[in-house]
C-alpha cells in the first residue's frame, strides 16, 4: 500500500469517526440551565477535527508517491506473511497484553505479570534453555520486586486472582 | 512571609525519605536518558504511579529529580556510543562522540556534566524570579484570555512537532476530543459513554498517557526483531572516567557559551511545545556561529558539548515557569507534571504560587537540589550505565511493559484503566507509524478540560463572542497562534518566496496592536520596540532590493538536520 492511500485511507477513517460522533452528540442530555451546553464543546471540537481531516484527505489526493518520503527502513517483504513479519513483534506485544488483562482476575496481578513478562520475553527474545534462565530470573526480580514495592511500600491493594484468593 | 514559606519548602524537602527518593530518581532518570529510545518523557511518566501514594511535595520532588536526571543521562550515550540517549542531546554527540574517540571521553563527559549543571543552576535561578513575575501577569487573565492561551499552546506544538502542520492540530484536535468523553466539568452530563458505566467516568488521563507515550514508544522499539534482540554495549567503547576539574576549567573558559545556551534553552522552554530537543539545536548552532574556528565544529571542540548540554538542562526550568506561573504545560514532560499535580488535587494557575507557596518552593528547592545529585551521582551512574548498556533492548521493553500494567492499575485500582492503556498503546503506536506527532495529542488531552471550563466560564459571563477578539491578552495569543500556525510554511519557503520577507515584519507589526491596547506604560513601549524592530527589518530588507537569500533555506536545513 502506497503512502498516498494510505494517507487518504486514514483522512477518509478521520472523517468518519467525526460524523459518527457528531451524531453521537445527539444523544448528549442537554439540561435546561447553563449556557454553554455538554454538547458544544465536543461539536466544536468534532467540526475542526473535520475541516483538518478534509484538509489531510485533500493533501493526500495533491502529494505525488515519489514526493512524499523516502523511506527510512528496508522494505518489507510483499503479501500478508511479510506484512505479519514485519509487524510481528508489536502484533505479539498487543495480543499478550490482551491476553494478560483477560487472565488477570483469574491470576491476579503478581503472577498475571510474571507469566506475561516471561513468556512475552521468549517470544521476543528466543526459548533456548539459556535465554530461558535469564528471562525467569529478570522476570522473577523485576516483576517480584515492582509487585512488592505497591503492595508492601505503598500500600497499594493489587489484584490477587482466584489461585491465591477463589473466594475473593 | 516568603522565608517562612522557603523554610517550610526546605523542612518538606529536606527528609531523608524525600532525599532518598529523589537520589533515586536521578539515578532512574540518568538511566532512561542514557538508553537510547526511552525518553525523559517516558521516564516521568512512568514516575507517575509511584508519587500517587506520597505527599505532593514528596511526589513531585522526586519527579523533578528523575527529569533532571534524565535531561543529562543523554549525554552518557551520546558521548560515549554516537547514539544521543534523547532527542535533548543529539547535537551532543556531534562533538562529544570525536572527543571521546580522540581519546578523550573522559573530558567530554565531564564537560556534558558540568554545563548540564552550570544550565541547569541559570535556569533554577531563572525559574525562582521569573515564575512569581508571569503569575501575576497571568492574574490579569480572564476565561477569553485562558481559552485563548490554551489554543496557543496546541497550535505552536502542532507546528513545531512534525513535518506537517495539519497532522499535528488532527493529533491536537483528537486530544482534545478524548477529553470529552465522560460526564462533562461543568454540568455533569455523560457524553460519548454510548451506555457504558466505565466510559462515564472517562478515560483516566495518567492511564492515557502512559499508554500514548510509553506503550506505544516500547512497541516501537521492538519493532525491528534485530535491533530489539541488540543492547547498546555492541556499539562502541564505554569505558571512561569523568575529568572533573579539567572540565570546569574548561568550561570556566568559555563561561559566555554556558549563560547563552542557557538562556537559549530558558527561552526556548518558556515557548510551549518547544522543549529540549530544538533548544540543544539552537544553542549549538549559535555556539558555531559565534566561535571564531566554527569549521572547528564536528572534530571534538568543546563548545560543541558545552552549549546543547547547558541549554537543554536550562529547558525545564524554562517549561516548568509557565507551568507554575501560568497552569500551562511547556512540553510533555510538564503536561505529566500537570497530571502529577492534579491527581494530588492541586491545580496549577496563575494563583498557584500564592495559594500554594509551600509546595511552589518545594518545587524550586527540588529543582536545585536535584542538580546537585545529578553532579554527584553521574560518576556512579556511569558504571551502572555499562551493565544496563549488556541488557538487550526487548528484555528491558518486557519489564517495563509489565510494570506498565502494575503501575496503571495502581493509579485507582481500576481496571478499566488497563484497558485504557492498551487501547491508547495502540492507538498511539498507529499515530507514530502514520506520522502524527503525539505531543500536541498530549497536550489536547492535558489540557481539554481547561479549554472547556473556560469557554464555559467566557460564555457564563457574557454570550457575546467578541471579547475573544477585542480582549489584549486573547488577541495576542490569537495573533501568536496564527503566526505559528504559518511558521512551517514560512520555514519551508524560507529564502525561496517573497512573502516570506513580510511574514516577520507582519508578525512584529501585529503583535504590537493587543500590547497597545494593554495600556499603561511598559506594554505600549514594549509595543513600540517589537514595531521599530518589524519597521527595521522591512528597512533591511527594502535596501537590499527585497532580495532573497537562499542561505536561509540551507541554514534551516542544517539545523533540521
Amino acid at each position: 500500500m502506497g503512502r498516498l492511500n494510505r494517507d487518504t485511507y486514514v483522512a477518509v477513517f478521520l472523517l468518519v469517526v467525526c460524523g459518527v460522533l457528531f451524531w453521537a452528540s445527539f444523544d448528549i442530555r442537554q439540561p435546561d440551565y447553563g449556557t454553554l451546553m455538554p454538547s458544544t464543546w465536543p461539536r466544536i471540537v468534532l467540526a475542526v477535527l473535520s475541516l483538518l481531516s478534509l484538509i489531510y484527505l485533500l493533501q493526500s489526493l495533491r502529494v505525488k508517491p515519489e514526493e512524499d518520503e523516502k523511506p527510512t527502513e528496508a522494505p518489507r517483504e510483499p503479501g500478508i506473511g511479510g506484512w505479519f513479519a514485519y509487524w510481528r513483534n508489536p502484533i505479539l506485544c498487543f495480543v499478550m497484553f490482551l491476553l494478560y488483562l483477560v487472565a488477570l482476575p483469574v491470576l491476579g496481578m503478581l503472577i498475571g505479570s510474571m507469566t506475561f513478562v516471561f513468556v512475552l520475553m521468549g517470544l521476543l527474545g528466543g526459548w533456548s534453555p539459556r535465554r530461558l534462565l535469564v528471562h525467569a530470573v529478570v522476570t522473577v526480580c523485576t516483576v517480584g520486586a515492582m509487585w512488592a514495592l505497591f503492595t508492601f511500600g505503598l500500600g497499594v491493594m493489587l489484584p490477587t486472582g482466584m489461585i491465591f484468593n477463589p473466594f475473593g | 512571609m516568603i522565608v517562612e514559606n522557603v523554610l517550610a519548602a526546605f523542612s518538606e524537602i529536606l527528609t531523608i525519605k524525600t532525599l532518598a527518593l529523589m537520589m533515586v530518581g536521578v539515578a532512574g532518570g540518568l538511566m532512561a536518558g542514557a538508553i537510547p529510545g526511552f525518553t525523559i518523557a517516558m521516564a516521568v511518566v512512568l514516575t507517575l504511579p509511584f508519587t500517587f501514594g506520597m505527599p505532593p511535595s514528596q511526589g513531585l520532588a522526586t519527579m523533578v529529580a528523575v527529569l533532571v536526571g534524565g535531561l543529562s543521562g543523554g549525554l552518557m550515550a551520546g558521548i560515549l556510543t554516537g547514539i544521543p540517549g534523547t532527542p535533548s542531546s543529539v547535537a551532543t554527540t556531534f562533538d562529544g562522540f570525536p572527543m571521546a574517540r580522540k581519546g578523550r571521553p573522559g573530558l567530554a563527559l565531564g564537560l556534558g556534566v558540568w554545563s548540564s549543571f552550570f544550565g541547569g543552576m541559570i535556569s533554577a535561578v531563572l525559574l525562582v524570579t521569573l515564575a512569581p513575575q508571569l503569575a501575576r501577569i497571568g492574574l490579569e487573565f480572564q476565561p477569553w484570555d485562558y481559552f485563548m492561551l490554551v489554543m496557543f499552546a496546541l497550535t505552536i506544538t502542532a507546528s513545531l512537532a512534525g513535518r506537517n502542520l495539519v497532522k499535528g492540530l488532527i493529533a491536537g484536535a483528537i486530544g482534545l476530543l478524548v477529553r470529552t468523553v465522560g460526564e462533562d466539568e461543568a454540568i455533569g452530563m455523560a457524553r460519548f459513554n454510548f451506555g457504558s458505566d466505565s466510559l462515564l467516568q472517562g478515560f483516566d488521563f495518567i492511564a492515557v498517557l502512559i499508554g500514548l507515550f510509553a506503550f506505544s514508544q516500547l512497541l516501537t522499539d521492538v519493532r525491528d526483531r534485530e535491533a530489539a534482540r541488540k543492547s547498546l554495549s555492541d556499539r562502541g567503547s564505554i569505558q571512561a572516567r569523568i575529568e572533573h576539574r579539567l572540565a570546569i576549567r574548561e568550561i570556566a573558559k568559555r563561561w559566555v557559551v554556558v549563560i547563552r545556551s542557557s538562556i537559549i534553552g530558558v527561552f526556548t522552554g518558556i515557548l510551549p511545545g518547544a522543549g529540549g530537543s530544538v533548544a540543544n539545536i539552537l544553542a549549538y548552532d549559535q555556539a558555531k556561529k559565534a566561535s571564531s574556528e566554527p569549521e572547528k565544529f564536528g572534530t571534538g571542540k568543546p563548545e560543541g558539548i558545552i552549549a546543547p548540554e547547558s541549554s537543554n538542562n536550562a529547558v525545564e526550568g524554562g517549561a516548568l515557569i509557565v507551568l507554575m506561573a501560568l497552569g500551562i504545560p511547556g512540553d510533555v514532560t510538564t503536561a505529566v507534571m500537570l497530571g502529577a499535580l492534579l491527581i494530588h488535587d492541586v491545580v496549577p494557575s496563575p494563583t498557584f504560587i500564592r495559594d500554594e507557596p509551600v509546595l511552589a518552593y518545594s518545587i524550586f528547592i527540588a529543582f536545585f537540589i536535584a542538580n546537585f545529585m545529578m553532579i554527584f551521582m553521574q560518576s556512579f551512574m556511569l558504571r551502572i550505565f555499562v551493565l544496563v548498556t549488556r541488557i538487550r533492548m526487548y528484555m528491558l521493553a518486557c519489564v517495563i511493559l509489565g510494570f506498565c500494567g502494575i503501575g496503571v492499575f495502581a493509579l485507582n485500582n481500576v481496571e478499566f484503566d488497563l484497558w485504557t492503556l492498551l487501547w491508547f498503546g495502540i492507538l498511539g503506536f498507529i499515530m507514530r507509524q502514520f506520522g502524527f506527532p503525539l505531543a500536541p495529542m498530549i497536550l489536547g488531552v492535558v489540557l481539554g478540560n481547561i479549554a472547556e471550563l473556560n469557554l464555559s466560564r467566557a460564555m457564563a459571563i457574557t454570550t457575546d463572542l467578541t471579547p475573544f477578539f477585542t480582549r489584549p491578552w486573547s488577541l495576542f495569543f490569537l495573533l501568536v497562534a496564527l503566526f505559528s500556525a504559518a511558521f512551517p510554511v514560512f520555514q519551508a519557503h524560507r529564502g525561496r518566496k517573497v512573502w516570506t520577507l513580510f511574514y516577520l515584519p507582519s508578525a512584529c507589526f501585529a503583535v504590537s496592536i493587543p500590547l497597545f491596547l494593554m495600556g499603561g506604560v511598559p506594554r505600549p513601549v514594549i509595543g513600540v520596540l517589537v514595531v521599530l524592530f518589524g519597521a527595521h527589518l522591512l528597512w533591511k530588507r527594502w535596501k537590499s532590493g527585497w532580495k532573497l537569500d537562499p542561505r536561509e533555506s540551507e541554514a534551516h536545513t542544517l539545523s533540521e538536520g
